[in-house]
Order: C-alpha cells, then sequence, then structure tokens
C-alpha cells in the first residue's frame, strides 16, 4: 500500500506527526503497536481520511543507499508499506521502541545508532527516586530527528518522542518536549 | 545469554498495564466477568500454580479479541482466555453448545427441511422451549437456513464453467455462505469470475470450528481442523490461493489453528488470503480491470468486525469500497457489536450481547445509510436484529456496483 | 509457668524473630511458659525469608550427612502434617546429565545416591528418563538418569509468620522493629534485655531467668555483647525468581553439592538458587546480587531447565547462611552442619543464656524443640514438646480449597481462593462482606483490601514489606509497579496512619529496585521503565529527585 508518509507508533509522538502531515496535504498511515499508555485518540485522524494499522508491527524495513523503500508488518505480511517518508515515533522500552538484552541496546525495526551505555552496572541508580541513567538512552539524534545507520543519516526516515535519546517521558514539560520533537521530524517533509 | 523472553501466547510479556481492560466490551457490560487481564494473564499464573484457579466466569469472555489489538506487548490474551477454556473449563449446556457450534452438522439438516426449520426457530412458543430447556435466548432470531446450500447451487449452475477461466482460485465459502445465505457465494462467484478467476471448491470443505472453539469441543474441532488443512493442502500444491470470505474463519484457519488447536497449517498458512486482501492486491497490481455501473449510488457505513480488527485486514476492505463511484462511505468508531459468533445466542449472554452493541447502533443509526458494511456474517444477524439497517458483505456491494458483463468482457 | 509476673518480666526472653525465634517461641508458649519475642526488623526478614524455600526430601545431604538428611526426613513428614497452607507437595527429582559422568557423578553416582537416601530412611526410586519427562516437562531432555524423592515446597514466610501468630495466640508478647541493645547481667547471670524500638524511639528493659540468643548470622555479636563467643561465617547465597512456575516438580542435579543446582516452584514463581560465597559482617545487611552471580545460576539453571534462558526474571536476592563453627574447632575453620545448641553456663560459664544455631529452615522446629528443652531444663519445668502433632493455625482441614469456607460473592473468585492458599482455614476470618474488601489491591498476587486488613490487625503488619511477607501483595510481575501506590493508601488507612502513605510506598519502590535492578533487562526493564513512569510522570512528582 502507497502513502506519502508512513508513521510507525501511535503515542503522542506519533499522533502529532500524523495530524501534522495531514494537515499539510499528505496521505498518510500510522502503525499503532497497542495502544498509548498515554490518552492518544486517532479519531479524528482516520476521519480525516487517515489510515490507521492498530494493532500490527513493523517487523522488517527495506533500506538501500541510506533510504528506506518499504516496511513489512506482522498483518500485512507479503503487501508492502511504502513511502516517500517515514517517521520512527515507537517510544522506549515499554512500547519497544528500544530493546534492551542482558548486554545491549538497540532500535529493533532498522537497527539505527543508539545512544547507551554498554556495561549494565551504571544503568540503574541505587535510589528509586534518582535519575535513571537508562531512562535517557535512546535513537541517536542527527537534529531535527534525523537519524542514522552506523554513522549515515538516513534522507527519508525521522524520529520523534520518546524512541530518542535524552528524551524520558517523566520530564516535568513530557507532553511539550515530545509534541516539539515530533513538529521538528515533520518539518523534515514537505 | 538472556537474547529473548518467550512464552506461550508472550504471556510473560505482560506489563500488567491493564490497557487491555479499557477495551474489553464485556468487563464495561457484566459484573461477572472479571476482564481479560484477570482472565488471561494474571489467571494464568494462578492456573499454572493450581488448576483450581480456574474461574467459571471466563465463559463471558465473546472472543473478540480486542484485547489482543490493544496490547502493547503483543500478548495474546484472548487465545490465552480461549486455551483456558479448552483445556479447563466445564461445559454445563453440551446440547445447546453442540447445537450451536456445530454449524455444518445443524446445517444440512436444516437445508433439507428448511422451511419447517425456520418456521420452528422463529414461533414464539418453540423459542420460549429452547430458552428454557437448553438455554438459546428466546429474543433471538435464529439464523435462517436456506433451503438450497451454496454447495448445491454451485454444483448445478457453475462448476463445471471454471475451468474455462485463465486464473484459478479454491473457495473456502464457510457454513454461512454455504447454509445460510448462499446469495454471498453466488456474489462472490460472480465477482471472481468477471475478473479472470476461475472459482473452485475444496474437496469436501468442513466448519473452520469457530464456534466449537469457543464451546470448549476441543476433540471435535482438532478433527475438522486436520481435514480442512489436508484439503487445503491440496489446493495449494495445484498453485491456487484459498481465498476466504469470513473474517472469522480466516483467523481461525489461519492463527487458531496453530496457536489453540496445535495443527501445524504452515505449509497452507500464507496462502488463505481475505477476498478483501486478494481483490486488493490484483487490482493494485493492475492484473484486472473494473468497470463499474456509470448510475450506482449507495450511501454506506463500514463496521470492522472484531476479528477483522485482529486480522488487520480492514484497510484493504477500505480501500476497495472507496474505489467505488458513487459511493459514499463513512468509517464508523470501532466497537464490538456483541454477538461474536454464538456468543450473543446463549441465554446467559444475550443481555451483555445486547449492551455491548449499543455503542455501535447508537452510531450506525447517527450516519443513517442506506446500508452497513461489514466482513462478517454474525455482525450482521446482531446489526440486523437491533437497528434494523440492513447489512452487506463488501462483497456483494462490489457485485451491485460493478458492471459485471462490461468487467467480465474487459478481462478476458 | 511462674505466676504473678509483672508486666515486664518473662519466663524467657527470645532474640531474633526468624523461623528458628519464632519456633522456639511457639514451642516456649505450647510449653505453658510466658514468652517475649524480640526482633530488630520484621519477622522472616533474614536468612529465612532469603532462601529457596525447598522442603528438603534430605536427599540432598544423603550421601554426605546421613544425620542431617535423616533430621530433614523427619521433620519434612512431620510439616506436611502441621503446615498444610505453607506446604505444597511437588515432589522433586535429582537428574543426572550427560556431562556429569565426565565428573565422577554418572549413574555409577546415582546407585551410590539412592543406597544413601534409603539408609537415611528417604524413599528415593530411580525412574526412567522418560516418565521424568513425563513427570515434569520443562526438565533438561537429555538427562541419562532421574531419581524421585519427596521433595517440596515451602513458603518460609507464611511458616514463620504461623509459628508468631501460634505463640501469639498462647500468651507470646511479639516485639518487631526491636532492636537489643544490652543485656542486664548480675555477675555472671543475664537477668534481662535492654532493647530499642526503631519505630517510636522508645527504650525498655525487659526480665527473665532464661535468654535465649536465636539471632541467625547476627547471633555472633548478640553472644558477645553477653559476653560469650560464638564464631559465625556469614557466606552469601543468590538467587534469581523467575516471572512464572516454570516447573511443577522440584529440579536437583544428582551430584555433589554445587552453585545454582536447585529449582524450586514456590507459590506463583519459580527460583533457582544458589551461590556460595563468604562475605564479611558488615555486608550481610545490604547484600547485592552482582552480574556474575545472575550469569552463574542462569548457567546452571539452564541446565536443570533449558525454557529459563527465554523466561523473564523478576527479581535477584540474596541471603546470608548463618554457618557455626564446629565447637571442637577453636580455629572456626571446620562448619557444623548440624543444630548447635549451646548452654552457656556449662560451656562460658555465663548462667541463664542459650544460643540456638546452625541447622536449616527444614529443621526449624527440632532446633526449638532443642531450645525449648535447653530453657525448660535450666526453668525446672517438665512439660514435653507438642509441635511435632500440633497443627500451626490455618493448616487444617486437609482439601483446604475445597473445603474452607469462605463467602460467595458474584466474582473476584480469585481473590478468595488465594488468601487460602496463602492464609490456609485463617482466610475465613477475612472479612468480605463489604464490597470494597473484595476488591483487588495486589492483581498478579490477588491479593484483596479485606486480606490486607486481616494482616494488619492478625499478623502485626506495620510496612508493605511486612504485608509482602504476610500476603505476596506486590510480588508478582509487576512488582508493585501497578499496586503499590494502592496498598501503601490502604495499609496507611489501615494503620490509621494516613500521612505515612507516601513513606510506606518510598521504601517498598526502593526495595523492589533493588532486586529488578540485577536483572534489568528485556520484559523486566520494559516493567522498570513503566515503574519510573507510573510513579514519576507529570508534575509535581513526590518521587522525583
Amino acid at each position: 500500500m502507497r502513502y506519502d508518509v508512513v508513521i510507525i507508533g501511535g503515542g503522542l509522538a506519533g499522533k502529532t506527526a500524523a495530524t501534522a502531515l495531514q494537515a499539510k496535504g499528505l496521505k498518510c498511515a500510522v502503525v499503532a503497536d497497542g495502544l498509548s499508555l498515554r490518552d492518544v485518540d486517532l479519531k479524528e485522524f482516520v476521519a480525516a481520511g487517515g489510515s490507521l494499522f492498530s494493532g500490527d508491527r513493523v517487523v522488517k524495513a527495506n533500506v538501500e543507499d541510506g533510504r528506506v523503500l518499504s516496511l513489512v508488518t506482522e498483518r500485512l505480511e507479503d503487501e508492502l508499506l511504502v513511502a516517500d517518508n517515514y517517521i520512527l515515533a515507537t517510544g522506549k522500552y515499554f512500547s519497544r521502541g528500544i530493546v534492551a538484552d542482558m548486554n545491549s541496546v538497540y532500535e529493533p525495526v532498522f537497527g539505527l545508532d543508539v545512544e547507551a551505555d554498554e556495561d549494565r552496572s551504571g544503568w540503574f541508580d541505587r535510589d528509586f527516586a534518582a535519575d535513571q541513567k537508562f531512562m535517557s538512552f535512546g535513537v541517536r539524534n542527527y537534529g531535527q530527528g534525523r537519524v542514522a545507520l552506523e554513522g549515515v543519516v538516513l534522507t527519508n526516515l525521522f524520529a520523534a518522542g520518546e524512541v530518542l535519546a535524552g528524551i524520558t517521558g517523566i520530564e516535568a514539560d513530557a507532553k511539550e518536549i515530545i509534541v516539539k520533537s515530533a513538529l521538528d521530524a515533520v518539518a523534515n517533509i514537505n | 545469554m538472556q537474547k529473548q523472553n518467550i512464552s506461550e501466547f508472550n504471556f510473560e510479556q505482560c506489563q500488567k498495564c491493564a490497557i487491555c481492560t479499557t477495551v474489553c466490551p464485556v468487563l464495561a457490560n457484566n459484573e461477572l466477568y472479571p476482564g481479560p487481564k484477570q482472565a488471561g494473564p494474571d489467571g494464568e499464573r494462578y492456573r499454572m500454580k493450581n488448576p483450581v484457579f480456574y474461574d467459571e466466569m471466563l465463559k463471558f469472555c465473546l472472543n473478540c479479541k480486542r484485547c489482543e489489538v490493544a496490547c502493547p506487548s503483543g500478548v495474546k490474551v484472548g487465545d490465552m482466555i480461549q486455551n483456558a477454556k479448552l483445556t479447563l473449563g466445564k461445559r454445563s449446556h453440551v446440547l445447546r453448545d453442540t447445537m450451536l457450534a456445530s454449524t455444518d452438522f445443524v446445517g444440512p439438516l436444516a437445508s433439507a427441511f428448511a422451511p419447517v426449520a425456520n418456521l420452528a426457530l422463529g414461533m414464539k412458543p418453540v423459542k420460549a422451549v429452547l430458552d428454557a430447556t437448553i438455554g438459546v435466548s428466546k429474543h433471538r432470531t435464529m439464523p435462517k437456513y436456506s433451503s438450497q446450500t451454496f454447495e448445491s447451487w454451485f454444483k448445478k449452475n457453475k462448476q463445471s464453467e471454471q475451468d474455462a477461466y485463465k486464473n484459478h482460485i479454491s473457495y473456502y465459502h464457510g457454513c454461512y455462505a454455504n447454509f445460510n445465505f448462499p446469495q454471498l457465494g453466488k456474489d462472490f462467484v460472480a465477482v471472481l469470475n468477471a475478473l479472470g478467476y476461475g472459482v473452485h471448491l475444496l474437496d469436501k470443505e468442513e466448519c473452520c470450528g469457530v464456534a466449537m472453539i469457543s464451546a470448549g469441543m476441543l476433540k471435535q474441532v482438532r478433527k475438522k481442523a486436520q481435514h480442512n488443512v489436508d484439503i487445503m493442502k491440496t489446493a495449494v500444491e495445484a498453485g491456487r490461493k484459498i481465498v476466504t470470505v469470513s473474517t472469522s474463519c480466516t483467523m481461525t484457519l489461519r492463527d487458531e489453528y496453530p496457536h489453540l488447536l496445535e495443527i501445524d497449517n504452515s505449509a497452507v498458512r500464507d496462502s488463505i488470503v481475505l477476498v478483501e486482501k486478494f481483490l486488493y492486491q490484483v487490482i493494485s497490481k493492475g492484473d484486472v480491470k473494473l468497470v463499474w455501473k456509470p448510475d450506482y449510488k449507495a450511501k454506506a457505513a463500514y463496521h470492522a468486525p472484531c476479528h477483522q480488527e485482529r486480522l488487520g485486514l480492514g484497510n484493504f476492505t477500505i480501500e476497495l469500497l472507496r474505489m467505488i463511484p458513487g459511493l459514499e462511505l463513512t468509517l464508523l468508531d470501532s466497537h464490538c457489536c456483541g454477538m461474536a459468533g454464538t456468543y450473543g445466542f446463549k441465554k446467559e449472554n444475550y443481555e451483555t450481547s445486547q449492551k455491548v452493541g449499543k455503542e455501535l447502533f447508537d452510531g450506525i443509526k447517527a450516519v443513517n445509510p442506506d446500508f452497513v458494511a461489514c466482513e462478517c456474517e454474525t455482525c450482521k444477524w446482531q446489526i440486523e436484529m437491533s437497528t434494523g439497517y440492513a447489512v452487506k458483505n463488501p462483497v456483494s456491494i462490489l457485485a451491485e456496483a460493478l458492471d459485471l458483463e462490461a468487467t467480465a468482457a474487459a478481462n478476458k | 509457668m511462674a505466676n504473678n509476673l509483672k508486666d515486664n518480666e518473662f519466663d524467657v526472653i527470645i532474640v531474633g524473630g526468624g523461623i528458628t525465634g519464632a519456633g522456639t517461641a511457639r514451642d516456649c508458649s505450647l510449653r505453658g511458659l510466658k514468652v517475649l519475642l524480640v526482633e530488630r526488623n520484621d519477622i522472616a526478614d533474614g536468612a529465612t525469608g532469603r532462601n529457596h524455600g525447598l522442603l528438603h526430601s534430605g536427599a540432598r545431604y544423603a550421601v554426605k550427612d546421613s544425620e542431617s538428611a535423616t533430621e530433614c526426613i523427619k521433620e519434612n513428614m512431620i510439616l506436611r502434617q502441621i503446615a498444610r497452607n505453607c506446604v505444597d507437595d511437588t515432589q522433586g527429582l535429582f537428574i543426572t546429565l550427560p556431562e556429569d559422568a565426565d565428573t565422577g557423578y554418572g549413574l555409577d553416582y546415582q546407585k551410590k545416591f539412592i543406597d544413601a537416601c534409603i539408609a537415611a530412611g528417604i524413599n528415593a526410586k530411580a525412574i526412567d528418563p522418560k516418565d521424568a519427562i513425563r513427570m515434569e516437562p520443562s526438565v533438561n531432555p537429555t538427562l541419562i538418569g532421574a531419581v524421585q524423592v519427596p521433595d517440596g515446597s515451602v513458603d518460609p514466610f507464611r511458616l514463620c509468620a504461623a509459628n508468631v501468630l501460634d505463640a501469639k495466640l498462647h500468651g507470646t508478647k511479639v516485639l518487631t522493629y526491636t532492636e537489643l541493645t544490652s543485656f542486664i547481667k548480675e555477675g555472671d547471670t543475664v537477668k534481662g534485655v535492654r532493647v530499642h524500638n526503631k519505630k517510636t524511639g522508645e527504650d525498655a528493659e525487659y526480665y527473665a531467668p532464661v535468654t535465649v540468643n536465636a539471632a541467625g548470622i547476627w547471633g555472633q555479636q548478640v553472644a558477645s555483647m553477653a559476653g560469650a563467643f560464638v564464631g559465625m561465617y556469614p557466606a552469601k547465597g543468590a538467587l534469581l525468581v523467575f516471572g512464572h512456575r516454570v516447573n511443577n516438580v522440584v529440579i536437583n542435579r544428582c551430584r555433589k553439592s554445587a552453585d545454582g543446582d536447585i529449582l524450586v516452584p514456590g507459590d506463583t514463581v519459580t527460583v533457582i538458587g544458589t551461590t556460595s560465597t563468604k562475605i564479611p559482617f558488615e555486608e550481610c545487611d545490604d547484600m547485592r546480587v552482582t552480574p556474575e552471580e545472575v550469569e552463574l545460576l542462569l548457567r546452571e539453571g539452564c541446565a536443570l531447565c533449558p525454557s529459563l534462558a527465554n523466561t523473564r526474571i523478576l527479581r535477584a536476592y540474596a541471603g546470608v547462611r548463618p554457618l557455626v563453627a564446629a565447637d571442637n574447632d577453636p580455629t572456626g575453620r571446620s562448619i557444623s552442619r548440624g543444630i548447635v545448641c549451646l548452654d552457656h553456663e556449662t560451656r562460658d560459664g555465663i548462667k541463664g543464656f542459650v544460643t540456638i544455631t546452625g541447622g536449616k529452615l527444614m529443621t526449624y522446629r527440632l532446633m526449638a524443640e532443642w531450645a525449648t528443652d535447653a530453657v525448660c531444663k535450666k526453668l525446672g519445668v517438665t512439660v514435653g514438646c507438642v509441635t511435632a502433632t500440633t497443627p500451626l493455625p490455618g493448616s487444617e482441614p486437609k482439601d483446604q480449597y475445597n473445603e474452607v469456607k469462605v463467602p460467595s460473592y458474584k466474582g473476584a473468585n480469585l481473590g478468595f481462593k488465594a488468601s487460602i492458599g496463602r492464609q490456609g482455614s485463617r482466610a475465613a476470618a477475612i472479612d468480605f462482606t463489604k464490597a470494597e474488601d473484595r476488591e483487588l489491591v495486589c492483581e498478579c498476587e490477588n491479593v484483596t483490601l479485606g486480606e490486607i486488613k486481616y494482616a494488619v490487625k492478625e499478623l502485626g503488619v506495620t510496612s508493605l514489606l511486612d504485608l509482602r511477607r504476610r500476603t505476596r501483595v506486590g510480588m508478582g510481575t509487576c512488582q508493585g509497579t501497578f499496586c503499590i501506590y494502592k496498598a501503601a493508601a490502604a495499609l496507611a488507612a489501615a494503620l490509621g496512619k494516613p500521612e505515612m502513605e507516601q513513606k510506606l510506598a518510598e521504601d517498598y519502590l526502593n526495595e523492589r529496585w533493588k532486586g529488578m535492578s540485577a536483572v534489568g533487562w528485556g520484559d523486566t526493564l520494559r516493567e522498570m521503565e513503566f515503574m519510573q513512569k507510573v510513579y514519576k510522570a507529570g508534575k509535581p512528582s513526590s518521587f522525583k529527585k
């Protein structure tokens, strides 16, 4: 299926990006792997003609020469999602936008460059209430939500929200930070 | 050392966020039901400790799988509940459940005596008796049985022509199209033939078993499932896709066979395709041409059935319907209709079933369409009975909107 | 026994509210003594609450230490009768893996093992590996030998609480969060104790002709305060808790005891352990599980049960074994594995002071019996011990899930049944009449508000950690993410101290955080992020620094 932009993630960042892009007259699809913990509703996006793939999950991305060509999802199987541009707004560990195993932290769809400590012993502070380092890990932001694969910045994929390093989602003004990051990412797309 | 967490039904991925409880249509309407989180992953840990923790209230789960669609952790909450019912549940209404679940057993009998069966199932005193003795709700209009099954119509009128087409598919029609509403099967054949596809029956298709699964009839359903996989294998070996019209059958054949019944369907799973996806793909690839009736005009409201939400293929239906010039399409907010297969037929569920459907019914009335577009046969029963609006399968809508003769000519 | 005692006078004072102290308090009170039990934290806070929860058959000791093995199997059979709500008869397997033959623990050893078990009175029988897999499908399928033994699991929190409850029902005064500051001595005689209540800040003095040191690893310090030396050797043992019951039968390795070779299904989870590392006394109160220990346990656990490699680990924790030097070895290098009951009058010339140490969770009742015998001898009391035949509170009737009557209200069945699983027949005392008391506070472990109120009223709960030991609140999959704020509010209200809510929650979260951090990856890390969000998102958040 073909769209102008495919947004991966139906949380606050994904919704903000999707509605902003829709307002620019672009044909958008949102892939939402489950509901967001935040009170996010995509009814208006759908009513305005947007396509929502709920309960679906991007399992693979086809990338060539620094460009995302298409996405494979769990439900659509052989029918690829194809777009000119893509937004990654998959959140952090909880929403599986970032995955941590015993010794590494990675971004599972594209394998994007991440900022994270390799040594797990520094991830946590003993005091629950103190800042926890693992909360700031995420995809490295090369400015305006631009992201890279092994140092090579991709031309048509932009990240927004908590999937980015440095955004924890528990900042006092977390919502504003997430919305701004989404609008930054959208600004790359005309 | 630990790379990924693997558990049956992904139950350990559950983070206890309780999002599933916000979408469960039963929890909101039946205080006896503990909800998907309790019935699913929370209960599962205790059932593993001791089966005494199995809660009979799980029978109120209508298997809509909205919990699975909402889950941000990929937990197969609905499957887990069905599995617990299959392995630990007691069945209290054996006769009633067997009758409602054996759609292809009662079907042939009822078809043979259709006028009598329809009369009997529609008359008040008889319904009251059913209500008292075997627990079918007297408020329900039982699905009518057709006097001629789709299969016998097809064999008599259409089968001989099919080899002449250049492309071929196998058609898994399901019990509904066969026994209750053969017109759907006829529309399917008309559309597929017009697009240049020969339609072939499977070698003695059996019920997919979705109703038997919810009735907990594990042994019977596994037998049917294995038979279906075997006959589909023959079709796949002949190079044919197996095209389906029912979302519930599709979900069962593709996903519930391996997940709940432990039937290996890997040889056929990828070849089973819902008709809307099949049509969208052949149309968008340019393999076929469509010629629409110039004067077709209608206002439709699309209701995505729960199992379509689970399959995640609703956008194919939407895009397909949007191709029809003259069709004004409104997307309804996604709510369960409350029927969920045979669930709504059971006496103890009738009230819940009606309450669950209310939001959808109100939504339809607000749009006031000419008809509701929907892929699911049991949604059709519920919506037609509860709102009075007609429900049409997208395939039937296409059959009406297409100039079938001109389309057939274009695809020769 | 003695009549006309003042409020601060007792027949016996017991220092230490672990299973040994609790068992001794119960035994003494059943023999008619007026008992004071003093515990510096909560009951079951030390080694009692930080082990496998294995109801040993004794098979593990059969080859090397026949005496311990015999003690174990006798006590095993007794606990099955007197503590039904604490014990789960899972049975156990000792498996032999192909690689064990290379280290001298092949099937020849298995034969020796079975012979030793039978000599110790343990019903051990070799079974076909195929039958072992049928009995426990999660067991390593490459096994070449299996022996079935009457292992089981025992909930040590519950067992300790039941002993304390019975002691209380027989007149024992229990002071938790009350620290021993010094002994009241007259010449060579211990006359009583000076204590400090850590919660209220109050100091007090209590008198008794006999004081029992049942302080486990801290027994060395307690003894030295009385002027005696007991050589203790703290050995840290780390364990991992998996997210659900992976196995339903205890799985052991049929070889010389080693690290990580016992896998125990306990209530809703499975526990692998343990390691063994000598540690300095200073670390006993704040042990952290290291990454090396986690890897070792995981590796050894996977040899018993390969699916552990893909099973979520909820948390890690560590306990300290109170190993005691054999009394006949002044260098302290030789460790005694058996029960050590010291009368300091004959040993050190200190009158009115007894130490009970060594032993293990499994033999706590026997330890208590020995200690109580020593106390009675000093007091001239001749009443015999009845703890081997007197059921603990909650233990009767036999088929608890079916025979214990809880009121039948619509819905919420899991909460009722789960409380029977924990409190046994005492669950009938939980008041479910109000609808709110039937609501679940902890959904993972099915703990109702009613059960929380019951625990506060009857089981001496002062914090969420105490509550966890009595009810499993917050011990499940989410480790409290979803229930701590509810539980804190419920507990603060039940205690009549609503202002404590925040502090109760903070203490509990820090304790959970400690255990989760050691295994913070995968789904557990997801839960940790969720936990941070639930308690810190938005502003102002009192959980944020």
